[in-house]
């Protein structure tokens, strides 16, 4: 037991990492070919607009169901909202916020838009402390508006109206998913402007722009897209619920920074925070490159149902280390 | 004539230095029992440093550092070798009394007596200095004027935000162009993980080392265990790393055959503060001779020296030089940094792991920052309920008869302490 | 019958106590250091042993401390003068916990805290110098051309205005000394200032421990009662002066030759 456990804590959990993706990807993306559908409401993007993915989003979903009048929403038919709601998180509990580290093919894709960059050698760019304080609120005015906006639609605001079905599946519209993924299985069809209305064009091209932006900062700035993506602020308020545990012991910790370095997400606290058990922030992607990148016994420990299944030790770090290429 | 003069004060320090140091060698073989023996190449090592002097003759160049929070790593990798050059020798700090201002720290005088006295100009190819404190800052000016070739590493107070960070890795990043400048070598992806692996292995070794001085009772002692530290100062990286290897295997042992120096009963004790370098041993040795032991230690000359490892995510080196940046900056606990929080840290967790009854703080006379930072660890030792003695002192050893009464009587009143404690907690069962 | 025995080897005279089993001093005595203090321990010792009639097979356990404590190879154990001062204050005082104990030596001065147990917590010693303590006074005597047992009377016959004395450095304060003399002041209120010179400096010394009541305050000077009564001023606060100031250390290493051998016993 002992043997299988040093075993597993001297794992290049990196490289587990990457073929894991793969899979993942393989299922979220060609799902369909295979007859997998794994089902709707899943906390990852597992996007509807892939013909034959194997499975579906759950924003989707909620920004059809929140596309009702105020007193439906607060009667029976809101129920089908809370169904939903349960089976997005009984998906959830289960890996916690490593859908996104692990499954989310959107986040696999920027993975490797920074290995590419890796291999050609150009530096990575990151976020001023002030900026990215700035930026990590814009995924909750995402998730705030992707609920909004549907409400509004099948309800009437003073002066200005219900608004109109052009405004159908705000968040969809801008995504990066819906028009990067289907690429996969070789459709384009996203790929362009619809002239139908001035919503649906300024919808479009906002969603092209973003589609660009992606393609530029994946490329230089590891996961790029996760600063904004309001799924990981939605998982974030259940991340009490996760059977999967990210937790530190702040006494072992010396602040040496090695965990925040590894962290792709340029969490600070994972190194500062010496207060908190459970580290997972709203950023976090669950990735467990800060567990690999600890060199304290036992400072860094990755739970499943209270139980470690991998934590960071001496040896484990100085092998990880040696090599390194 | 001047030169006359010169000469014969070199050939009186020296002998001197060399007196001072077998001397000590002597103490510490000798007024103890079960020695490893491993420790051998490292007692044999800082013999040699004041006897012969142990700068290389392969034709290298030689970059002298003070302070640990000068990378290695890039010196390594430009196929330099680092000596350490912080000094703990009597001789050189009367010798550095001569011209330096009364109330500078022995360490700072012992430094500025050797290079004043020994003609290192052309043995030393440059001298890395970080500004830390204010007296190591002004060091690196006067050396200048003494003829030698200077850097001055440029630290930052803080270390706890991005702006400090950033500074600190620009700092590292510049030292690193103006190293390749100096040697001529260009530094690569491959020579600097060589260079980053020499040092993990040398780091990974230390760390057995720290683990087996966990052992409770002791296996080794401290006086032992700031020596093999001190040895890294001078040796390279590859035979010391070896050598300690050997003498992990050998605790290994003792520890797997129940084999320890002391008894159950023997305080065991924290060291703390200015950092003791051989051949300045004056307080780790009288704790020791008189009944204690030094468990484990957080000073920069031996614990700090070598524990932080550097990890790097991307094998480039716009991700490498800042990775080894980080380490040396981020979890540094020495008192130059404000706020320095992470040393109260650092020695709670030591007084856990390492079944800790008391902290000896000691601190050399003119190092105001040790000396002020005494206070706030002080009353942080108070609230945990763990006696600290401290004690202000300097390289020489007239103090010796007053320092021994008061380290004895410190370690009475713990010995009385412990007694109690195990009474009190045979009572309650 | 068991006795123990305490032998203070200080830097100006030896003091030896012997107890039995209740704890309760049967003899003591205060001898001069000398050149070599060896020999003169152990002539002290056999002297005071004679002149009780104790057996020296009855003396069952020597504790030595003090400077001196480990040239004494008689001594079954040794213990150093701070932890030997603490356990002998808290003996002797009944009527109340002490909880920081004042000693001045012949070469130094010392302050411990005691914690609530009577166990010595915290001290301070003055390192390297002998300012202010009992050769400072004796230097003062001789400069003045009295002895030291007189400096009391002297200082409580003061009429008029104390001299200030800036230094408690031997050296310095003998040549300030001269001065006050050649200007005319008068030799009682050149001892009222020395007085309260050592005991501005007893006071810095002490208050980075912190001062908490009882305090004890022993060693020979502590016979002084003008600079006990300085002291105290400096301090506001009153000080507990034990009957025979001087083998108040050597007592607690009594005791504390009692506990070994007791402790040695129960091992056996």
């Amino acid at each position: 037991m002992n043997k299988f456990k040093k075993y597993i804590n001297n794992v290049n959990i990196s490289r587990f990492r990457f073929w894991f993706q793969i899979f993942a990807f393989i299922i979220m993306v060609y799902g369909g070919f295979l007859s997998i559908d794994i089902g709707e409401n899943l906390p990852t993007f597992s996007c509807p607009y892939i013909d034959k993915g194997g499975g579906t989003c759950f924003l989707m979903g909620l920004q059809h169901r929140f596309t009702l009048p105020i007193d439906q929403l607060i009667s029976f038919r809101g129920l089908a909202v809370l169904t939903s709601v349960l089976f997005f998180v009984s998906w959830f509990i289960f890996f916690n916020k490593a859908w996104c580290g692990y499954i989310c093919p959107l986040g696999t894709l920027q993975d490797w838009f920074t290995k590419l960059r890796q291999k050609i050698g150009i530096r990575y760019s990151n976020y001023s402390e002030a900026k990215f304080k700035k930026l990590k609120k814009i995924k909750y005015i995402l998730l705030g508006l992707l609920i909004l906006i549907p409400i509004f639609m099948a309800n009437s605001i003073p002066f200005i109206g219900k608004l109109s079905h052009d405004w159908a599946v705000p968040f969809c519209m801008i995504c990066p998913g819906r028009t990067v993924l289907p690429l996969f299985q070789g459709d384009a069809s996203q790929l362009v402007i619809d002239y139908g209305s001035k919503t649906k064009m300024i919808f479009t091209v906002l969603g092209m722009a973003i589609t660009g932006m992606f393609f530029a900062g994946a490329f230089f700035k590891k996961r790029f897209f996760c600063f904004f993506c309001p799924m990981s602020a939605l998982q974030f308020i259940f991340k009490k619920l996760g059977f999967l545990r990210l937790i530190k012991d702040g006494t072992k910790c010396t602040k040496c920074g090695d965990c925040y370095r590894a962290c792709d997400m340029g969490i600070r606290e994972i190194a500062d925070d010496i207060e908190s058990k459970d580290i997972i922030k709203d950023d976090c992607m669950m990735c467990f490159k800060c567990v690999a990148a600890c060199p304290e016994e036992k400072c860094l420990k990755v739970n499943f149902l209270g139980k470690t299944i991998y934590e960071a030790t001496e040896e484990g770090f100085y092998k990880r280390q040696k090599g390194k290429k | 004539m001047e030169k006359e003069r010169f000469e014969k004060v070199r050939k009186h320090v020296r002998s001197e230095a060399a007196l001072e140091a077998g001397d000590v060698l002597n103490k510490i073989k000798d007024n103890f029992p079960d020695n490893p023996e491993g420790m051998n190449y490292f007692y044999d090592l800082l013999s040699r440093q004041f006897s012969e002097g142990i700068l290389p003759k392969n034709g290298k160049k030689v970059i002298g550092t003070m302070c640990v929070q000068v990378p290695d790593e890039l010196i390594l990798a430009v196929d330099a070798i680092p000596i350490r050059v912080c000094s703990g020798s009597f001789p050189y700090d009367n010798a550095g009394a001569e011209f330096m201002p009364a109330k500078t720290c022995s360490m700072i005088k012992a430094i500025m007596g050797l290079f004043s006295v020994e003609n290192y100009q052309k043995k030393f190819d440059m001298l890395v200095i970080p500004t830390t404190c204010d007296q190591k800052k002004k060091t690196t000016e006067m050396l200048t004027d003494m003829g030698y070739e200077t850097y001055s590493l440029s630290l930052p107070s803080r270390k706890d935000n991005d702006n400090s960070r950033h500074y600190w890795q620009n700092s590292v990043k510049e030292f690193a162009a103006d190293l390749m400048k100096k040697t001529g070598k260009k530094i690569t992806t491959s020579n600097i993980k060589k260079a980053i692996d020499l040092k993990n292995n040398a780091r990974y070794e230390f760390r057995r080392f720290f683990n087996l001085r966990k052992k409770s009772p002791s296996v080794i002692y401290g006086k032992d265990a700031f020596l093999v530290a001190n040895a890294y100062f001078v040796d390279e990286v590859e035979s010391w790393t070896s050598a300690l290897k050997n003498l992990n295997d050998e605790l290994e042992k003792r520890v797997n055959k129940n084999f320890s120096i002391v008894n159950q009963k023997t305080p065991r004790f924290l060291f703390t503060g200015s950092p003791p370098i051989f051949p300045n041993m004056k307080i780790p040795l009288l704790v020791e001779e008189a009944g204690g032991l030094i468990a484990v230690d957080e000073v920069c000359s031996s614990s700090r020296l070598l524990y932080d490892m550097p990890a790097y995510d991307e094998g480039a080196l716009y991700d490498m030089i800042p990775a080894i940046a980080d380490c040396y900056l981020k979890p540094c606990t020495c008192p130059c940094f404000v706020p320095n929080e992470e040393r109260k840290d650092k020695l709670a967790n030591l007084i856990d792991l390492f079944n800790i009854d008391g902290v000896i703080y000691q601190s050399f006379s003119g190092c105001q920052l040790y000396e002020m930072e005494q206070k706030l660890i002080g009353n942080f030792l108070m609230e945990k309920g763990i006696p600290m003695l401290y004690i202000e002192s300097d390289y020489s050893k007239e103090d010796t008869g007053q320092l021994s009464t008061r380290i004895e009587a410190f370690i009475e009143s713990i010995k009385i302490k412990k007694k109690s404690d195990l009474k009190g907690k045979r009572a309650t069962k | 019958m068991k006795y123990f025995a305490g032998i203070d080897i200080g830097s100006t005279s030896i003091k030896i106590v012997i107890t039995d089993e209740a704890e309760k001093i049967i003899a003591h005595s205060v001898n001069a250091t000398g050149a070599n203090f060896h020999k003169n321990s152990m002539a002290a010792f056999n002297s005071l042993l004679d002149k009780e009639n104790i057996k020296r097979d009855d003396i069952v356990y020597i504790a030595s401390t003090g400077y001196g404590r480990k040239l004494l190879k008689e001594a079954d154990e040794t213990i150093s003068e701070i932890t030997a001062n603490a356990v002998g204050a808290r003996k002797t005082v009944t009527g109340g916990k002490v909880k920081t104990v004042i000693n001045i030596g012949g070469q130094d001065l010392k302050g411990i805290s005691l914690d609530e147990d009577g166990n010595c917590g915290n001290f301070v010693m003055n390192d390297k110098c002998a300012a202010g303590t009992g050769r400072f006074l004796e230097m003062v005597a001789r400069t003045l051309e009295t002895e030291v047992g007189n400096l009391s009377n002297l200082h409580f016959s003061l009429k008029g205005v104390p001299a200030v004395i800036n230094s408690t450095c031997t050296v310095f304060a003998e040549s300030e000394i001269i001065s006050l003399l050649a200007n005319g002041h008068s030799h009682e209120g050149i001892v009222v200032g020395v007085h309260y010179s050592i005991a501005k400096r007893i006071a810095r010394l002490i208050k980075r421990i912190g001062v908490e009541d009882i305090i004890f305050f022993d060693g020979g000077p502590a016979m002084n009662k003008g600079l006990v009564e300085a002291v105290e001023n400096e301090l506001m606060r009153e000080l507990f002066i034990p009957e025979i100031p001087q083998i108040t250390t050597a007592y607690g290493a009594a005791l504390i030759a009692k506990e070994a051998y007791e402790e040695e016993a129960v091992h056996a």
